[in-house]
């Protein structure tokens, strides 16, 4: 049972990974961190982003359940 | 003052904007309480009380104060935001050394775009360095000085169970970028840097009530009416900027009259912001990473000296190295942000000048002396504050901490001022609006 959900927390993590590299970064980098100019973000997420944000939050959904349900089997388990 | 929050609750468009950023510092705060499968952050906790402060001294403070103690406590966010950072610095140093990274930044809003798609890889590779870093060193119990027995807060340690801990971290950097853009996106003010602030801001009561428990009242009341001092100082420094005037010319195209403004160039003081003091103490950690991987009691004589000189933060050489650090980063980051030559060359295009300066090389000479002459004080004034809570624990040895620390002020001061001020401009844009209708 540790072993499978574990394996899938991989799973779900790398998943997770890719899906947050495929998102168009917008942070700017450090540029704009700390008192940089105002950025003016144009436009509206596309098509393609918003279905991309919906995937990613149940991704992310389903690692954390997975993280805390893991987490709670080991520490019964030991 | 108040009336402005209200004023910028009712207007619709900000109020969504406030409540979405709300929301994902929250959910961010959360992940940082969860601990990573197989920690028991509870025993962490209980036995952090018991050996109190051991921690808190060294290095490991300001790392752990940029992860909002979530590091010491093995969370799912452990790693926080630390590694974008150490990641953009990496490029940003690598744009000046690198020419295809030079040209990418010279082509503008694609190329940008580009460097930060790679900022974003190397902070994924970056995180699995680190997590690992950190799961190796929590097995063998360096993480805690050895002041915790290991097998109560890892009661497993088969490679399963570590490796699982490893991805799980390195996801949480993942998703921890994320939140950041998406803040950047449709929140609120700079993604990344008010991660920083919820963090830095979420260490503060605890370790206020820590000091009020250790220290006498006098002494507290001291230490709390030197802080707001500290704070009066730094916004007043961050603020304070020279304005150079700038006259414009009158011109006409076609029949409309252009021009004819006077305006001014303001050039902060601190032009640099608090990224100098994050540059210096994220490569200082550098040296803790490599220990941390080559094994503390290594007979390496790279290793001996990085750990006479490095590793506690209140060592003369540690404290001067930052110090001189901080006041190149300084000038370094004035260098790459703002360039003369391009700023006169601009000036001189629309038909300004700086009253009393020919335009075209004499004013961008001027601009650079100006600027040289502004980041000396700024820069050393920088390296000052950081060093201020090293200082003071050197001298008084207040074990607790000091929670005013130079750059957790510096981070609250200056993340606090931008957010604001953006959220002011929000409100600006739609008051100004209706004002027209």
């Amino acid at each position: 049972m540790i072993v499978g959900l574990s394996i899938f927390v991989m799973l779900c993590s790398v998943l997770l990974i890719l899906l947050v590299l495929l998102h168009k970064g917008k942070g700017g980098g450090l540029s704009d961190l700390f008192g940089g100019g105002v950025t003016s973000s144009l436009g509206g997420s596309s098509v393609v982003e918003r279905n991309l944000d919906r995937l990613t939050i149940v991704t992310a959904l389903m690692w954390i359940v997975c993280v805390v349900g893991l987490g709670l089997l080991i520490s019964r388990g030991a | 003052m108040l009336g402005a929050f209200v004023r910028a609750f009712r207007t619709p468009d900000l109020r969504n904007k406030l409540l979405f950023t709300l929301f994902i510092l929250t959910i961010f705060r959360l992940g940082s309480v969860i601990p990573a499968p197989g920690i028991n952050s509870a025993a962490i906790r209980e036995q952090m009380e018991a050996v109190q402060a051991a921690d808190t001294s060294g290095i490991y403070a300001l790392v752990n104060l940029f992860s909002g103690g979530a590091l010491l406590q093995l969370a799912v966010f452990a790693l926080g935001i630390m590694p974008y950072i150490t990641a953009s610095i990496i490029i940003n140093l690598l744009t000046v050394v690198i020419p295809r990274l030079e040209t990418l930044k010279k082509e503008g809003q694609a190329g940008q775009s580009k460097i930060t798609q790679y900022t974003r890889y190397l902070t994924l590779a970056l995180a699995i360095l680190q997590s690992t870093s950190i799961v190796a060193m929590a097995r063998t119990g360096q993480l805690f000085q050895g002041q915790i027995p290991v097998h109560t807060y890892m009661p497993n340690q088969d490679i399963l169970t570590l490796v699982t801990i490893v991805f799980v971290m390195t996801a949480g950097t993942g998703i921890i970028m994320w939140f950041g853009e998406l803040i950047t996106e449709r929140g609120v003010g700079n993604g990344m840097s008010l991660l920083i602030f919820t963090q830095v801001i979420a260490v503060f009561p605890s370790s206020i009530a820590g000091l009020w428990e250790e220290e006498e009242t006098w002494l507290f009341t001291l230490i709390c009416v030197a802080g707001l001092v500290l704070i009066t100082g730094v916004v007043f420094m961050e603020q304070a900027q020279r304005r150079i005037p700038v006259q414009y010319a009158k011109r006409m195209v076609g029949r409309r009259m252009y021009g004819g403004s006077s305006t001014y160039i303001p050039l902060k003081v601190n032009q640099a912001g608090i990224i100098p003091v994050i540059f210096a103490s994220s490569l200082l950690y550098l040296p803790q990473l490599a220990i941390g991987l080559m094994g503390e009691d290594s007979e390496n004589r790279v290793v001996r000296f990085l750990q006479d000189y490095f590793v506690t933060g209140t060592h003369p050489v540690y404290m001067a190295t930052f110090f001189f650090l901080i006041v190149g980063f300084a000038f370094f980051y004035v260098a790459i942000t703002f360039n003369p030559a391009e700023v006169a060359e601009n000036m001189k295009k629309y038909g300004g000048f700086i009253p009393g300066i020919r335009p075209g090389r004499p004013t961008a000479e001027y601009l650079d002396y100006v600027l040289t002459r502004l980041t000396t004080p700024g820069s050393l004034y920088l390296g000052l504050i950081a060093l201020l809570p090293m200082i003071a624990l050197g001298s008084a040895g207040a074990s607790g901490g000091f929670p005013f620390g130079g750059t957790s002020i510096l981070i609250m001061v200056g993340v606090g001022l931008d957010t604001v001020k953006q959220i002011e401009s929000h409100l600006q844009q739609r008051n100004y609006e209706g004002f027209l209708r």
